[in-house]
């Protein structure tokens, strides 16, 4: 650690004035280049980008240009990186590739004028729109905690300081008490965004006043669930909000030392926060005395193993601890008996993430959005079949449909929505009927799902629902820690049922068993994990009923998914006659002359589904 | 101390215990197969469900787990608990049909074999309770067994699945295991534990070379003692009787009563 004489930071005065001095030096003169670098960008190619756009700034800068080369966190629309803002102007450039370099330099940075091609064209008029204002996706949205995205480099600590960053800290340390700190959070309303929504507030009094004199601050990194990436995102573009919360809310519950548990899939993201976090030290915003306020905290990273289950409390904790992750009964909780036998508050990711904006905007700003029960904002993450891929903040209380329709742009390629899948496999599905329920803990809890950490999984008419089960209950039992017996035991059965009524070996009471072990998962299962093992199939036994019967008793699959469960034919209009499918028919019972429609045998058919694919008129249909 | 009801009894006990001691205190009857009052409470085989009600909540608890309070309502025969526990045990039989220690819990609780079928069979006859894991490490000190692996996959065993040469062949494991899965077998000169492959030279009785116990933990107890230990240690129960009557007899003899 730094001693106090070599830090920069050792008063909230010497934090304005270091303000001022970055956003002095962050105001463009001429032109800037922003060039997301988040993770989907990143995998679209915006590393070979920047390094043209490097070139190319290089080039530029030595003929006499004032351009500037920024790098940029995640902007959230995934679906259409690498994105590109050009200052002035901010000018938005979606799916650049290397090619469009030059142009782009010739046309925007020296003509000044926008290139039609790149801009995002609205999907319902196709109309181009220029900045991100502008464009549907992020028009909806309120952003708390992704309100720097897009607009500082996740590695620089200034830009974080120029806009405001750690100026909730400064006022929480010098301004405010504990007792204040908590009571405000308290009033705001903030629930835990993990998926629990246990009132942070309360959480962080009960810490404080349980019994002893060594406390924890923890952050739950460890983001398993299938199809979110949401605390990845923070982490990983605006490191510095989730240190600031954890600053602040170490410094209400009484904590010196804290945790932030990332999981092992998430390796930008330690590079990221580690960086973080050596500059606070360096800064004087972590270590002792912050900011001459005489409270000492200072935070350490550590890396999960790739255990799904590592997510749950008191695992994560036993995994802190050098144990293996599994989890133990909870009837003492965590916040008196948790770390090291001492009281500990474990927050996830975006719920640290919260605490800065409500302390600089005051509980009153955060808890004028939302709902009764459940205020602020709440991050999702957008995938499946959706038009508008990407990480989405919407405040709390807009519909599902909403989220869906108008922000991810529906499903594409026409088809028919069916069902949103949220709460990860902890979660259920929701049908398209009820749609317009709101983002609500309570509203979501009522329908047999959860909110979860904020995955969105969107189906079209494509998808099975049984299979959907199957898939959770296949991930559970994969990640499954197989301490308790409920658990271990009642999700592998009940996957095992469902495996059979997939392949069509169903048994007329097999929706029955299901039903009970959910039942039986529910009461005697040890952690959350268990317990919530049965919302996936609950809620699709709920809703779908009927598919499942078609499984069980037709032997059926209407969403042509469970191989096996649909027939083959030969559409006689669409078919030209080629022949392809009868050469590669492995059972041979294709027949037809040649340019004249050809017919499956379907009795003899074993649907292994060769002449599906290999058509090349799409002529063979599932039915 | 609290005092709280068990199934209508009123039933006082220490501070500190679980629900589960005070039931066994009071004699009433409630299923544990993860649980022995030597080690600490795991709370994994979910058989020891019961339902407590404390003001108008009510929730099922694993009783091994949950520590006794004042005025705490507990009943261990609703229908939730006893629909949960047979839930439970069918699990567990599914998983280990062939466990004779299970088949007779099974019959207790009314609960026939059959529905389930066998679908997570990592190690024969094991339900993977714990026991033998937790007494290796907290009692024993040896740790020479555990956990391996996760979930459905997850089986107890030495390192590297290879013999063991942490054990010290004292046998507790056996001892512990509540459904008859881990087995001391003798062989010549060394006793085998079942199924961990380790394998432990015994101790004969210098007298009539009946097997005593394995050396290692013999050597351990030396160790501990921080002496030699009396020959007598290294006889066997019956020769250490016959040699302390021998002994008690001549003093009888001489002191002449």
């Amino acid at each position: 650690m730094i001693g106090a004489t070599e830090r920069l930071l050792n008063s909230p005065a010497d934090l304005a004035r270091l303000r001022e001095e970055a956003a002095a030096r962050n105001k463009p003169t001429g032109t800037v280049i922003s060039l997301c670098r988040g993770g989907g960008c990143e995998v679209k190619g915006s590393g070979r980008l920047f390094a043209a756009l490097q070139g190319a700034v290089e080039e530029l800068r030595a003929a006499g240009k004032d351009v500037q080369l920024k790098r940029i966190g995640c902007h959230g629309f995934c679906e259409i990186g690498p994105i590109l803002v050009i200052h002035p102007g901010n000018i938005l450039y979606c799916n650049v590739q290397e090619a469009d370099v030059p142009e782009i330099v010739r046309e925007t940075i020296l003509g000044g004028r926008a290139i039609e091609r790149l801009l995002y064209a609205d999907p319902d008029t196709g109309k181009t729109l220029a900045t991100s204002r502008e464009i549907p996706f992020y028009r909806r949205q309120v952003r708390f905690v992704l309100r720097y995205n897009g607009f500082i480099d996740p590695t620089s600590i200034d830009d974080y300081i120029a806009l405001g960053g750690y100026a909730a800290l400064a006022k929480a340390l010098t301004e405010m008490t504990p007792e204040q700190i908590i009571r405000e959070v308290e009033t705001s309303g903030l629930r835990g965004r993990g998926g629990g929504g246990f009132p942070t507030g309360r959480k962080w009094r009960t810490c404080r006043e349980a019994y002893g004199d060594i406390r924890y601050v923890i952050c739950n990194g460890d983001e398993g669930d299938p199809g979110a990436f949401m605390d990845r995102s923070v982490m990983e573009d605006v490191p510095h909000s989730v240190i600031e919360g954890m600053i602040i809310g170490a410094f209400a519950i009484g904590s010196h030392q804290g945790f932030i548990y990332v999981r092992n899939e998430y390796p930008l993201a330690v590079v990221r926060l580690r960086q973080a976090i050596e500059d606070a030290r360096r800064y004087g915003l972590l270590g002792e005395d912050i900011l001459g306020s005489g409270f000492s905290f200072d935070l350490r990273i550590n890396r999960g193993g790739g255990a799904f289950v590592c997510g749950e409390s008191t695992a994560l904790m036993a995994s802190l601890e050098g144990k293996p992750g599994e989890p133990r009964a909870k009837y003492v909780h965590t916040v008196e008996v948790g770390l090291h036998g001492r009281p500990t508050t474990l927050n996830n990711v975006e719920t640290w993430a919260n605490v800065p904006y409500i302390i600089t905007n005051g509980a009153n700003a955060f808890a004028s959005v939302g709902t009764e029960g459940s205020k602020g904002t709440k991050v999702f993450s957008l995938v499946g079949k959706i038009t508008n891929t990407g990480l989405v903040e919407v405040p709390m209380g807009m519909s599902l449909r909403e989220i869906v329709c108008d922000i991810g742009g529906g499903v594409p390629g026409g088809r028919k929505l069916k069902a949103v899948q949220t709460g990860g496999p902890s979660g259920g599905c929701i049908p398209e009927s009820l749609l317009d329920t709101p983002v609500d803990f309570d509203a979501l809890t009522k329908l047999g799902s959860m909110m979860g950490s904020g995955g969105l999984i969107v189906m079209d008419e494509d998808t099975c629902m049984v299979g959907v089960a199957r898939y959770f209950l296949d991930f559970l039992v994969k990640e499954s820690c197989g301490k308790c017996t409920a658990c271990r035991e009642g999700v592998a059965q009940a996957l095992h049922v469902l495996n059979r009524i997939c392949a069509g070996k169903g048994r007329p009471d097999d929706v029955e068993l299901l039903l009970e072990l959910c039942d039986l998962l529910e009461v005697a299962a040890l952690c959350g994990l268990g317990n919530t093992a049965c919302n996936p199939i609950r809620s699709t036994i709920r809703y779908f009923r009927k598919e499942y019967d078609e499984h069980i008793l037709d032997h059926h699959c209407p969403a042509h998914e469970c191989r096996g469960l649909y027939k083959f034919e030969i559409i006689s209009e669409k078919c030209k006659g080629c022949g392809l499918c009868r050469k590669e028919c492995p059972e041979k019972i294709i027949t037809g002359e040649r340019k004249q429609p050809h017919v499956i045998e379907a009795a003899k058919c074993t649907r292994c589904g060769k002449c599906y694919e290999v058509c090349p008129f799409s002529a063979v249909a599932k039915v | 101390m609290p005092k709280l009801t068990i199934d209508d009894k009123e039933v006082e006990i220490r501070d500190g215990a679980t629900v589960l001691d005070a039931a066994r205190a009071a004699g009433i009857f409630v299923p544990a197969l993860c649980y022995h009052p030597a080690v600490a409470s795991y709370g994994a085989c979910r058989l020891c469900l019961v339902e407590v009600k404390q003001g108008n909540r009510t929730r099922i608890v694993t009783s091994c787990c949950y520590n006794v309070r004042d005025g705490l309502v507990v009943s261990t025969t609703s229908d939730k608990v006893v629909k949960a526990r047979r839930g439970v045990m069918e699990l567990l039989l599914a998983r280990a049909p062939e466990s004779e220690p299970l088949k007779e819990m099974a019959q207790l609780l009314d609960v026939k074999a059959g529905r389930l079928p066998t679908v997570t069979q990592s190690q024969r006859d094991c339900i993977l309770c714990g026991l033998c894991v937790n007494v290796c490490r907290e009692i024993i000190g040896a740790s020479a067994i555990s956990f391996v692996n996760r979930g459905v996959n997850r089986i107890v065993a030495a390192p590297f699945l290879q013999p063991s040469e942490a054990c010290v062949g004292c046998g507790a494991c056996a001892a512990v295991c509540p459904v008859g899965t881990i087995k001391l077998r003798w062989h010549a000169d060394e006793v085998e534990i079942s199924p961990f492959k380790t394998r432990v030279k015994i101790l004969k009785c210098s007298e009539c070379g009946a097997a005593i116990g394995s050396v290692p933990m013999l050597d351990r107890v030396r160790k501990k003692v921080g002496e030699p230990l009396a020959a007598s240690t290294l006889l066997c129960d019956s020769c250490k009787r016959k040699r302390t009557a021998g002994i008690n007899a001549r003093l009888a003899r001489s002191s002449r009563y």
